[in-house]
């Protein structure tokens, strides 16, 4: 390989070759290697979507007529009791499976940090097993583990004494149930994330800290979590974005109501009332309108997650 | 290291714990899989295997066409994979090391994209679908699955990272173009990130269930998860059936597991956070 | 073509490589719509109704007819597949929709094809009346052929009843309660005795049965809407509620992993059967062969279920559907699969018929189960059903299972379901 920036061989032929090959197809390399994404992107992301916005202006019959009614599906939906139920069961379910799944892999991060720690790959690993289970399999044996009668859960609770609960059948029991299933698919791949952002932090500052006197609880407030600011952001955008979608695990733990999630709604998502709406009824374009709704929810709740949780600045 | 040397003896508790819990629905699954609905439903609960599984593969073998579906699922999901670590990887190179204008302003718009839920947007997906007519293929699970903002971001670090432009450099003055460098040199360096990048898109096609459950209609191409959901849906639910198609469709994931798990324990830690 | 731009072409070939291949894969795969009317035909059906029996037998008549069957999933997957399907995708050439499903798709007669195009206007008298009406657009077309219904009974268990000291016999049990009414008091009777619960639930084993039984449920005669205000439909909904209160409900939604597992199990002494949940019982319940009998439902008539074939419009082999339809629901077509698999037929002039009359079911004590269901049918006052029925039935019916979960209180359910109802469908 040469060492010097000598220049390319200097003949007008060479020149003008080395031009063509500076000028068009190496130019158009890069956009060449990134067409594959956008073109994808924007025929099944982009276009989609914004035809979601124009379906929701219709009452778009699947199998029948396509009726233009402006902005009826949305004053529609404002007044739906149906909408809000499901907008709540969403965020509630939402909260109730992000909040304990990141404190829980933040937890078990800092657990599995210890350099001395035996069996480390056997404890990752195994985090990792309910991430690579399928949703459709594990729903049915979580939901048949909260049955009312024949579940192992209320099975245990009766050993305390603690009367058999119906999951299924409460809002709180139905959302703790689905949250549940969400959270223990998800934590070992979290917990993973924040261990590989913990161990990129030098041991010496928290030998620092011991030295001044500072316990476990200390350096973990102070040292770990300001570290971890960047990985714990992204993991709140993301189970954000995730978690307001919830659609598979409501759908397959109620088997005799699946697309409302129980006979008063109790745990029907907003994604699972999009789909009761679109393709159980028939009505496209009242579906595509709780599309739009969902999106902007999304949209505003990450936006303030990003920037709630921008405000954990590291401390000295 | 943390302040003291031992690890204290409620640490391998706790993981003991979060260990039994990541495990035992999968056990459980087994154990229902190996008996049958009335020892599922009774109490207190059986935990020991039983001697019913072939019986019951038997079974769902005969109900759905489940060795196709698991094919199909290999198919949707492999394909997925090796393209998201060639396209991303190939991708993420043009944004690390290759100058172009506009570079940075897509590379934004790449990253928002993944702020936006395309779930949501099912119905007019099904439209294009239909109008290209692929409803009820595989190619409809495939193409869309292949543009993937999170590997393209991922590949960028990495490959920022581990790409030098000292070397970038070198190669441009031999001549070599993006194409050789990428492919001789760029993408050999992130092999590994790579590989653990498909893996992740792997697992995630395999998984996926509202988008194939949309569009797939026949029983031979249903894939893995649709064929499981396929199985409950007897008005009445033979738990030892469904529990046995769940643990068949679970059972090449967890193969691949004992294989590349290490792999993909190290991949996703190595993750994008160096940068 | 130089070697630089041959280059810079790999990484889209490479894209377009992956894309072919899968398109090839894909492509392969899946079923091809043949063009031209051949001989063979899809089928779509959905599952537990045991439509493979009555393929065979119709292989065994036309052995060079290829009949791809495929059992999508349940009623209502089958019927949001064939939505999708008929939005614009393949259609099936012979699909079964249940009945629930049907007002929907009749709103949309043009997705079908015509059956009188085939002559089905001369069979129509072959079915009772109140079945085909079902499947006959406003405009006339008839777009589907009815393939069998319900009927309804009560499956009770012996066993449990003569523990509890009630009679056995089924005669005896069916005057037990002439009236829904008496139904209750038996049953608390029976909880009083045993401690356990009569019935599996009040919202399908009570209030969708009783309120079937009768011309003015929630349609009237003219098609208007009248749920709110006919007395069918409130006495119905109080007699749920009647049921609930009075304890002895096991409480386990029909089809449930509960129910499956608690009709084994003896939680319940009583399910409201139509035909069709005979096998399932069975399949349930295996170990209680012999221990169950069948005896006359409240108020003596009644109907659930029942499906209907259709014919998508853009089907590539109507006539090759259209063979199977008139050769397998005739009249005869239809008391043979009543002997083979039990369904019930919807053409009553095989009511009469001996083989039907002596159907035996040893699982049921040998309950002569075609007499049965068959006079439950006789004594039907027919209600019209309207485009809303499911949306209105199914929250009436949330309503009455919220109460007996115990979550709703049953002196605000029925505004609780009025209001719902006005939510879901405008009306």
């Amino acid at each position: 390989m040469t060492t010097t920036l000598s220049p390319r061989r200097t003949t007008p032929e060479a020149e003008t070759e080395a031009r063509v090959r500076q000028s068009l197809a190496e130019r158009l390399a890069p956009y060449a290697y990134i067409a594959p994404f956008f073109l994808i992107f924007g025929i099944f992301g982009l276009v989609p979507l914004l035809f979601t916005f124009y379906v929701a202006l219709f009452d778009w019959n699947p199998i029948g007529e396509h009726v233009f009614i402006g902005l009826d599906n949305f004053s529609r939906l404002l007044g739906d009791p149906r909408f809000w139920n499901a907008a709540w069961n969403t965020i509630s379910m939402w909260l109730l499976s992000t909040v304990p799944q990141l404190l829980a892999a933040l937890v078990l991060a800092h657990l599995l940090n210890h350099a001395r720690l035996r069996l480390a790959t056997l404890w990752r690993m195994s985090m990792l097993v309910p991430y690579i289970t399928s949703v459709a399999a594990t729903t049915i044996v979580f939901a048949q583990m909260f049955d009312r009668d024949y579940g192992l859960l209320n099975w245990l609770l009766g050993l305390v004494g603690v009367g058999p609960i119906n999951f299924q059948q409460s809002v709180w029991g139905s959302h703790i149930m689905i949250a549940t299933m969400v959270t223990w698919r998800w934590f070992g791949y979290t917990t993973l994330l924040y261990l590989a952002s913990l161990q990129a932090i030098p041991r010496t500052i928290y030998e620092a800290a011991a030295v001044d006197g500072a316990g476990a609880w200390k350096q973990f407030r102070h040292i770990s979590i300001p570290s971890l600011r960047p990985v714990i952001i992204f993991t709140i955008v993301t189970s954000t974005i995730g978690g307001l979608q919830i659609f598979t695990e409501p759908m397959l733990a109620s088997h005799t109501t699946p697309l409302t999630c129980g006979p008063i709604r109790q745990c029907q998502t907003l994604t699972l009332f999009l789909y009761e709406q679109g393709f159980g009824q028939f009505q496209f374009g009242y579906g595509a309108a709780i599309g739009v709704a969902l999106f902007v929810l999304i949209i505003v709740i990450a936006t303030l997650n990003y920037l709630l949780s921008a405000r954990i600045r590291p401390e000295r | 290291m943390k302040k003291a040397d031992r690890v204290r003896w409620w640490t391998y508790l706790i993981l003991a714990l979060a260990t039994l819990a990541c495990v035992f629905p999968l056990y459980w699954m087994f154990v229902v899989a190996t008996t049958d609905t009335a020892t599922a439903t009774q109490l207190p609960p059986e935990i020991v295997p039983g001697g019913n599984f072939f019986h019951l593969a038997g079974l769902v073998f005969s109900t759905v066409p489940f060795v196709r579906s698991i094919i199909n699922s290999l198919v949707v999901a492999g394909t997925i994979g090796v393209g998201q670590a060639v396209l991303c990887s190939l991708a993420g190179f043009a944004f690390a090391k290759l100058r172009f204008p506009g570079r940075n302003v897509l590379f934004l718009v790449v990253v928002l994209t993944m702020t936006v839920p395309t779930q949501l947007a099912v119905i007019p997906q099904y439209m294009i679908i239909s109008q290209l007519g692929w409803v009820d293929t595989l190619q409809a699970l495939i193409v869309p699955g292949l543009a993937s903002a999170f590997g393209i971001f991922w590949m960028r670090q990495h490959l920022a990272t581990t790409l030098s432009d000292e070397i970038l450099q070198a190669a441009r003055i031999d001549g070599a173009t993006s194409w050789q460098i990428f492919w001789r040199i760029a993408f050999p360096l992130v092999r590994p990130a790579a590989f653990v990048l498909g893996l992740l898109g792997f697992v995630f096609a395999w998984n996926d269930f509202l988008w194939p459950f949309i569009v797939l209609k026949s029983p031979e191409m249903y894939t893995a998860q649709i064929a499981i959901k396929a199985l409950q849906n007897s008005r009445s639910i033979d738990l030892g059936l469904a529990m046995s198609g769940s643990f068949l469709a679970t059972l090449p994931l967890l193969v691949l597991f004992v294989f590349v798990g290490r792999r993909m324990v190290v991949g996703i830690m190595d993750g994008a956070f160096k940068g | 073509m130089s070697p630089v731009s041959f280059r810079r072409a790999t990484p889209a070939v490479l894209a377009a490589a992956i894309v072919l291949t899968a398109a090839a894969c894909g492509g392969g795969g899946g079923t091809s719509q043949q063009s031209g009317d051949g001989k063979s035909f899809e089928f779509w059906s959905f599952t537990g109704i045991n439509q493979k029996k009555t393929v065979e037998a119709y292989k065994k008549i036309h052995p060079d007819v290829q009949v791809k069957l495929t059992e999508v999933g349940s009623t209502a997957e089958t019927a949001q597949a064939l939505t999708t399907a008929l939005a614009g995708g393949k259609v099936p050439d012979l699909v079964l929709i249940q009945g629930d499903d049907l007002p929907k798709f009749l709103q949309q007669p043009q997705n079908f094809q015509d059956l009188r195009q085939y002559g089905a206007d001369k069979m129509k008298g072959d079915y009772l009346d109140w079945v085909i009406s079902q499947s006959v657009a406003r405009s006339g077309e008839i777009i589907g052929i009815p393939t069998d219904v319900g009927g309804m009974a009560v499956a009770y268990r012996t066993d449990l009843f003569k523990a509890a000291g009630l009679p056995t016999d089924r005669e005896e049990v069916s005057k037990l309660w002439p009236t829904w009414d008496a139904f209750i008091e038996t049953g608390k009777k029976y909880t009083a005795a045993t401690g356990k619960a009569f019935i599996d639930n009040a919202a399908t084993s009570v209030f969708l049965q009783a309120v079937n039984q009768g011309p003015e449920k929630y349609y009237d005669q003219n098609g208007n809407v009248i749920y709110r205000t006919s007395p069918q439909v409130r006495t119905a909904f109080d007699l749920g509620l009647k049921a609930i209160q009075a304890g002895i409900s096991a409480k386990q939604s029909s089809f449930s992993e509960g129910w499956s597992a608690g009709m084994g199990k003896g939680d319940f002494a009583v399910i409201s059967a139509p035909s069709w949940l005979l096998g399932q019982i069975q399949d349930n319940a295996p170990g209680t062969k012999g221990k169950w009998d069948i005896a006359t439902i409240p108020g003596g008539a009644g109907n659930w279920g029942g499906s209907y074939l259709a014919i998508p419009k853009r089907a590539a082999n109507p006539k090759a559907a259209w063979e199977y339809i008139s050769k397998m629901q005739s009249p005869q077509g239809q008391l043979d699969h009543f002997l083979e698999a039990g369904s019930l037929p919807t053409t009553p002039s095989v009511y009469q018929d001996s083989k039907l009359l002596s159907q035996k079911d040893p699982f049921f004590s040998d309950a002569p189960i075609g007499k049965i269901y068959t006079e439950s049918l006789l004594g039907l006052k027919p209600y019209v059903i309207g485009p809303d029925d499911p949306a209105i039935g199914s929250e009436f019916l949330a309503a009455i299972t919220n109460v007996e979960q115990g979550k709703g209180d049953p002196a605000k359910a029925w505004d609780a379901a009025m209001a719902n109802i006005k939510t879901a469908i405008g009306k």
